[in-house]
């Protein structure tokens, strides 16, 4: 066991009023004290040991690169407003001054010497690599034109905001819904689809929120010490429970840095991890090592009786026995042959996890969730196990994401009552969220075009599946009118865009989140840090752009503007959403939103800020995050307030609802008007956001919407399963999802300390299956998928188990032109059509070269791999139910060919639309009870009036 | 006050968070590092594991650095800091060969020396340095060890603790907690194929293949930072030149003391070989800085306790007595100077001078801790052989041309003759024997089997053995082409062993 070192030296805060990631050890600070945050003086490290002070303003901001949100700090230096360097925020509740190797890395994407500086139009072809320098007045004039023509003309559906990670709650949604626009589109399908679904089906919140730091066993299908959300206050936390004792399980078919600090690591075949958490929660069933009470309380027990045992006792220990004996074909058998691991591994874990005395903390996001056909299973599996073992919501255990997040929203939007069919088509009525990943397919197809489409911070052509399509529908000027990439810095996407419009990072934006790190609920602020200094120092501004690089903007003012550009006399009812609400008429200022906010929407701030002689705003200024509550459990118990309660009438099941119309809207999770729950015995709680208000073992929604064979939690064989994949024929699993610590997406490429310590791209093969090839690392390989094909380099190891081949998210970066991209990590590329218009080859003109910039460093970039971009050769595998792409591929692993280079891409894009079609076979296009397009209670993240969900808008129930 | 790290492997998560944040503070040059994290993976699947090790300056209580460093720009500090002032550094790169942990590196931007200093900016403003601050698992641990009551010292005297290479004895102030044998030492696991998210440098991977993998775990190092070799053709050729020059004065001398008259070779060409070789050699070595515009800070801030700064002074000696040779000898055959005593008293001088001048790189490389094969106790009387084995060599190649009388070639050849069979002696001693440790035997295997194998035994011993076959017939001084031709042989094996013997010792891995 490990020893923690001395707890009460983890953090031993210096004073009654500390921060929580402030300490003090042996007389050494982590941070300033924050009195001495606007005059902070510092030595200067290069001319050490002279001693040559620096007065710097240390501004609290976020980190903008994964969705963590973790706090930083930047060091302005009051001499020249220059940004020295990024450390961690210590007023952070969720990240306490501590960061990954991104945070600091911040600075490299400040000082790029390849940013986008100004707002560029595309001259001649789309992806021709020839731009113009434009003013954003120009830039704003004719993209709000198009977009108001297209509003005036009833086109409402051509307009779409796609974003790539938010790294923002609600701000966006606000103005979409201000422009009664049902245009947002995410990127939830290549991310958390799967578990969203799996866990929305049990509560409605779709996250878990495990409490890592007090467990006693912590089970993740993920690799949080090393990377997702939330990597760096999570691997916090899971650390501090490993030193206070906690068994940790690693479920992951690699040996990933998480994994490597497992006391059990289970590397099972991809796609048997339902099996594997059924056979443990059929373990708890029969060994009875279960939470009864618990259950008895928030099972909706009757339900799943009534549905599945209709003769059965209408009793709690007949639905146990039912249960118990509809979960024992789960065998640990069973469940080991699934996985293809030792059976004693399957018996350890059920064994850790029925001892885990109401204290597992487990977390699913991406993973075998976004992996598998049917992985939403996993995430809900795990759930079952979650609340058989009583370990939902309690010290220890794991809460729902809802308990630990908090949005606080701008001045109200009426909603709207569009529903764009592009986004939320009839064959996906469970999607989570957005079918974000059809859209090509869908413009191809015929079912639409977009006249203005914004990719913002969001890159699909690379990050997609099917980059190709995507490629051929943004370069097709009859379905794509006009495409605007906001982005910080230049990617794929960004090529084939017609504006390309400079937006800040981390220092350089206003935005507000609030992530589940942990048991509080925080409310973070990202502010623009040179503007904020400015600020304090009298410096004049009239925006974000004054205090930015070159003509940088931030979104906030940009979105304030072009709604206003929209609107411009009023008419349209969208310009009052972006009027001051402190001078009537006026357009609003970041600082009128923010302060609106902060004083009329974040409960405790107002007291706390005026407790510190500041206003809310300056406070939020001053520390870039509060903490609106902590040590939130058990919630599902919370009492109703006088205001829920009030009007509020239990409906046959006891649910409490309010009246409600065809236009009320209902919450982002949950029922219009449903409030809480009157139980059995009379008590009255808040409960979940199902319909029932209840955990659903028993999901009517499922069977409503035509899937009751997956009413239950259960196990659905993965279209990677172990009888699927013919090893002899040289077929492998290929896992091409997973991260490094170092690196997010295509967000750092322009991070040079980042990718000097991440630069290649092995494909990971076990030597047994190496054996079997005759493959020696370094050997190229070609694999095949449904579409195509592509040429890695493989790394044989031991470190991922047979049958089973990954390549790493991240790499595979490219660039077309000299003239744009990001030279650190894109090598320049032709793409070419072999076989005709369809076919496409993507091939390497160059690899990574050190050049010449303002940044000494760029001419002694050592390294040279870009990277095979595998997404490329993905067809669309959209999971039926979640709508996830289910990532894993079946691929045909064969030596090169002697054409083959390497880091080759090929693609059919014929085969690419069949593939599309093949899977949208799996769907079943049904509606719900009344005809609705899809249950009310799920997400959605600019939910429409109630109207909406009916294609009669007579209709509703 | 004693400053020390404690960094808790059993926590670590191996997420770069220290070696970006260090980067940033201190603005490090891509491509160089003051802490990075290493990886190891080990054993067979399922049974595999991976083990991190965050590798940086170790603050040695007993810094071989600072003992090496001819300009005190490194220098400890009263709190135990191992800290730099770049501003004296001549950029020599003596230090990277002492310190035993691949912790120090040339700045690109600077061209001087630098390291982990503890961030002492930050210690003496009273905060935490920037890796700790970072930290997401505070892994890493700080403060005063020797106060028994400090967080740190607690930490460490009462948990399990290794460090690395604590054969090297240098005190070591970075203490590991749960790390693994293999991440810590350097030998135990050779570079995989491939790194899992990088690549090994060229000189890693060439290595890995003459590295022997841990029978039991197969431990393999999948990702580290490259080390590149600080020295190279210039110090393998100062050696030659600088053995050259006081190896010729040297038997020059011997032959004054011997009453042998060498007559033009020992008045002229001896001293003029001697100057030219100690002239060649300070160009060698000035050129050799990566500040070189700051050489004579050696002599301006010097470290009476460096050999860098000794072997100066022996050079300056030794070319000072050089210098007044050839002046004396000019002024003989100019008639200006009649009586012979003069070179008594010169060879009297020049014989210490000749033997400092070729000897002392062997308490040089003695403090060039880092560089186990070059620790050698046989390395000072080795040089001496060298020296006299190419500075004779370089005497019988003029022979010819001038008028010597028997004793003076049968000088020669004798001297030749000896000295190249003790040189070949001296390397089978030394490279068939048993080596004081771990890396001095891992170097020399690299020589006697790995990739220098066919130049060490084809010219550094075979050339060497065929040029004393070929001038032993000469022994009783002719015929006098035979010392010739050794004479050039010897000077091309030399070039060619001091190239394997300067590269090899750079070779073997510190981290």
């Amino acid at each position: 066991m490990t020893i923690a070192p001395d707890k009460d030296l983890q953090a031993r805060p210096s004073g009654s009023g500390a921060l929580p990631g402030e300490r003090t050890h042996e007389h050494l600070r982590n941070f300033p004290p924050v009195e001495d945050w606007d005059h902070h003086v510092e030595y200067d490290a290069k001319a050490h040991p002279r001693k040559v002070p620096h007065e710097y303003m240390l501004v609290p901001t976020t980190c903008f690169n994964c969705e963590s949100a973790c706090g930083l700090l930047a060091y302005v230096d009051k001499s020249d407003l220059s940004i020295k360097k990024v450390e961690g925020n210590p007023a952070h509740p969720g990240s306490r001054g501590r960061n990954c190797a991104k945070g600091p890395a911040t600075i490299n994407q400040i000082n790029d010497p390849e940013r986008i500086l100004h707002p560029l139009k595309r001259v001649g072809e789309r992806g021709g690599g020839q731009w113009q320098q434009v003013s954003w007045d120009d830039a704003l004039d004719d993209i709000a034109g198009r977009i108001r023509k297209a509003f005036v003309e009833g086109r409402h559906e051509e307009v779409a905001y796609h974003v790539g990670r938010p790294g923002e709650d609600g701000f966006a949604e606000r103005i979409l819904q201000a422009w009664n626009c049902d245009g947002h589109n995410s990127h939830t399908q290549v991310c958390s689809s799967g578990a969203r679904l799996g866990q929305a089906l049990w509560g409605g919140y779709d996250r878990p929120s495990p409490d890592h730091a007090n467990a006693k066993v912590i089970l993740l299908f993920s690799s949080h010490l090393e990377t997702g959300h939330y990597f760096n206050p999570h691997a916090q936390r899971i650390m501090e429970g490993k030193q206070g004792g906690a068994k940790i399980i690693v479920v992951d078919p690699r040996l990933s840095n998480t994994a490597s600090h497992a006391d059990l690591w289970i590397s099972p075949w991809p796609g048997s991890e339902a099996a594997i958490l059924l056979a443990v929660a059929s373990h708890l069933l029969r060994t009875r090592r279960i939470d009864e009470p618990y259950l008895r309380r928030w099972f909706n027990w009757e339900v799943y009786l009534a549905n599945l045992h209709p003769d059965a006792p209408r009793t709690f220990e007949a639905f146990l026995d039912a249960l118990e004996a509809d979960y024992a074909p789960y065998t640990f058998a069973f469940a080991a042959a699934e996985a293809q691991v030792p059976v004693e591994q399957i018996e350890t874990m059920a064994q850790l996890i029925a001892n885990c005395d109401h204290r597992l903390a487990a977390h699913i996001w991406r993973s075998a969730a976004a992996g598998n056909l049917g992985g939403w299973q996993v995430a809900r599996s795990m759930w079952f196990v979650l609340a058989l073992t009583g370990s939902i919501g309690t010290v220890g255990g794991t809460a729902p994401n809802g308990w630990n997040k908090f949005i606080p929203h701008g001045p109200d939007v009426p909603a709207h009552d569009h529903w764009n069919l592009l986004t939320w088509p009839a064959e996906y009525p469970l999607s989570c969220n957005e079918m974000s990943i059809l859209l090509p397919h869908f413009l191809r197809e015929g079912r639409g075009r977009m006249e203005v489409y914004f990719s913002r911070v969001f890159n699909p052509i690379w990050t997609y599946p099917d980059g190709f399509t995507w490629m051929r529908a943004m370069t097709d000027p009859d379905l794509m009118g006009c495409h605007v990439a906001l982005t910080p810095t230049w990617s794929e996407t960004a090529e084939f865009a017609d504006y390309v419009l400079p937006v800040g990072h981390s220092t350089e934006r206003h935005d507000t989140h609030s992530y589940e790190t942990h048991s509080s609920r925080w409310l973070g602020f990202r502010q623009p840090v040179r503007r904020v200094a400015m600020e304090k120092l009298g410096i004049p501004f009239t925006d974000t752009r004054d205090t930015n690089p070159g003509e940088v903007w931030e979104e906030n003012e940009f979105w304030f503007e072009l709604s206003w550009r929209i609107d411009p006399d009023g008419s349209m009812g969208i310009r009052r959403h972006v009027e001051s609400p402190y001078a009537p008429g006026a357009k609003m200022t970041v600082d009128d939103f923010y302060r609106w906010i902060f004083e009329n929407r974040v409960p405790g701030l107002p007291t706390k800020a005026t407790e510190e002689g500041l206003t809310p705003l300056a406070y939020m200024r001053k520390y870039g995050v509060f903490e609106v509550a902590n040590g939130l459990y058990r919630q599902d118990e919370r009492a109703l307030t006088e205001a829920e309660l009030d009007g509020a009438v239990p409906d046959e099941r006891g649910v409490l609802r309010k009246p409600t119309t065809p236009d009320s809207v209902p919450p982002l999770i949950g029922e219009a008007g449903a409030v809480g729950l009157v139980h059995d015995d009379g008590t009255v709680t808040a409960g979940w956001l199902t319909p029932s208000r209840k955990l659903e073992v028993y999901s009517e929604t499922m069977r409503d919407w035509g899937w009751p064979e997956h009413a239950t939690p259960g196990y659905i064989r993965s279209h990677v399963a172990r009888d699927q994949i013919a090893l002899e024929a040289g077929d492998l699993v290929l896992v091409p999802t997973f991260r490094l610590p170092t690196l997010i997406h295509t967000r750092s490429g322009n991070a040079k300390y980042l990718n000097e310590i991440s630069n290649t791209h092995p494909l990971w093969v076990n030597t047994v299956d190496a054996a079997r090839h005759g493959l020696a690392t370094g050997d190229l390989v070609r694999l095949t998928t449904t579409i195509g094909y592509f040429v890695p380099r493989v790394w044989v190891t031991e470190s991922i188990r047979p049958g089973v081949c990954a390549l790493s998210h991240h790499m595979g970066r490219w660039r077309l032109h000299d003239t744009e991209g990001s030279r650190w990590v894109q090598g320049l590329v032709d793409i070419t059509h072999p076989d005709g218009p369809d076919s496409f080859l993507l091939r390497y003109r160059g690899g990574i070269a050190p050049f010449s910039s303002t940044d000494p460093d760029s001419e002694r970039i050592w390294w040279t791999d870009p990277g095979v971009h595998q997404n490329l050769a993905f067809a669309v595998q959209p999971d039926p139910w979640s709508g996830q792409q289910c990532w894993l591929q079946k691929v045909r692993l064969e030596k090169a060919h002697p054409d083959d280079r390497y880091g080759d891409v090929h693609v059919d894009t014929a085969a690419s639309m069949r593939m599309y079609r093949e899977w949208l076979t799996k769907t079943r296009a049904t509606v719900g009870p009344g005809g609705a397009r899809r249950p009310e209670f799920l997400m959605r993240p600019v939910k429409p009036r109630r109207r909406a969900y009916y294609a009669n808008p007579e209709g509703g129930p | 006050m004693r400053y020390g790290f404690a960094i808790d492997q059993r926590t670590c998560i191996g997420c770069h968070a220290c070696t970006v944040a260090c980067k940033t503070e201190h603005e490090v040059p891509v491509g160089q590092f003051r802490t990075w994290v290493k990886y190891v993976d080990s054993g067979v699947f399922p049974n595999t594991t991976r083990d991190f090790g965050v590798m940086r300056c170790n603050h040695c209580t007993d810094a071989p650095c600072v003992k090496i460093c001819p300009t005190k720009a490194l220098f400890i500090r009263p709190d135990g800091i191992v800290d730099f002032d770049n501003s004296r550094c001549i950029g020599c790169k003596s230090c990277m060969q002492a310190c035993p942990y691949d912790a120090i590196y040339i700045d690109k931007n600077t061209n001087t020396a630098a390291k982990c200093n503890f961030c002492a900016h930050r210690i003496d403003a009273g905060y935490e340095p920037a890796c700790v601050v970072v930290c997401p698992t505070h892994s890493i641990w700080v403060g005063d060890l020797s106060d028994p009551n400090s967080g740190i010292a607690r930490l460490v005297n009462t948990n399990p603790v290794a460090v690395r290479s604590p054969e090297q004895n240098t005190g070591p102030n970075v203490f590991y907690l749960g790390a693994d044998r293999a991440v810590l030492d350097p030998l135990a696991a050779p570079v995989d194929g491939t790194y899992i998210y990088s690549s090994p440098d060229a000189q890693r991977a060439a290595l890995a293949a003459h590295q022997p993998r841990d029978p039991v775990s197969g431990a393999r190092t999948t990702l580290n930072t490259p080390h590149p070799r600080p020295w190279g053709w210039r110090v393998v050729t100062y050696l030659w030149t600088k053995g050259l020059g006081a190896g010729a004065l040297l038997v020059a001398a011997l032959a004054v003391l011997l009453d042998v008259d060498l007559g033009v070779l020992g008045t002229l060409v001896a001293p003029s070989i001697a100057l030219v070789g100690t002239a060649v050699t300070g160009v060698l070595l000035v050129v050799d800085l990566k500040r070189p515009e700051r050489f004579w800070y050696i002599l301006a801030k010097p470290n009476p306790r460096s050999w860098l700064f000794l072997g100066s002074l022996a050079l300056g000696a030794f070319g000072a007595v050089s210098t007044a040779w050839l002046i004396a000898g000019i002024a003989r055959h100019s008639g200006h100077l009649h009586s012979p005593r003069v070179f008594d008293a010169l060879a009297a001088a020049a014989i210490p001078a000749a033997i400092a001048a070729a000897g002392y790189t062997a308490f040089l490389f003695g403090q060039a801790e880092g560089r186990d094969l070059w620790q050698s106790p046989l390395l000072f009387w080795h040089l001496i052989v060298q020296a006299t084995m190419v500075g004779t060599g370089a005497l019988a190649i003029a022979a010819p041309a001038v008028d010597l009388d028997g004793d003076a070639r049968q000088l020669l050849a004798r001297t030749l003759v000896l000295a190249t069979a003790a040189h070949v002696l001296m390397l089978l001693l030394e490279y068939l024997g048993r080596h004081a440790s771990k890396q001095a035997a891992a170097a020399a295997r690299l020589i006697t089997h790995g990739p220098y194998a066919r130049v060490f035994w084809s010219t550094a011993i075979g050339l060497t053995a065929v040029a004393a076959a070929t001038a032993s017939p000469s022994w009783n001084g002719d015929p006098i082409a035979l010392p010739l031709l050794a004479g050039l042989a010897v000077q091309i094996a030399l070039l060619a062993y001091e190239s394997v013997f300067i590269r090899a010792g750079q070779d073997v891995p510190l981290s």
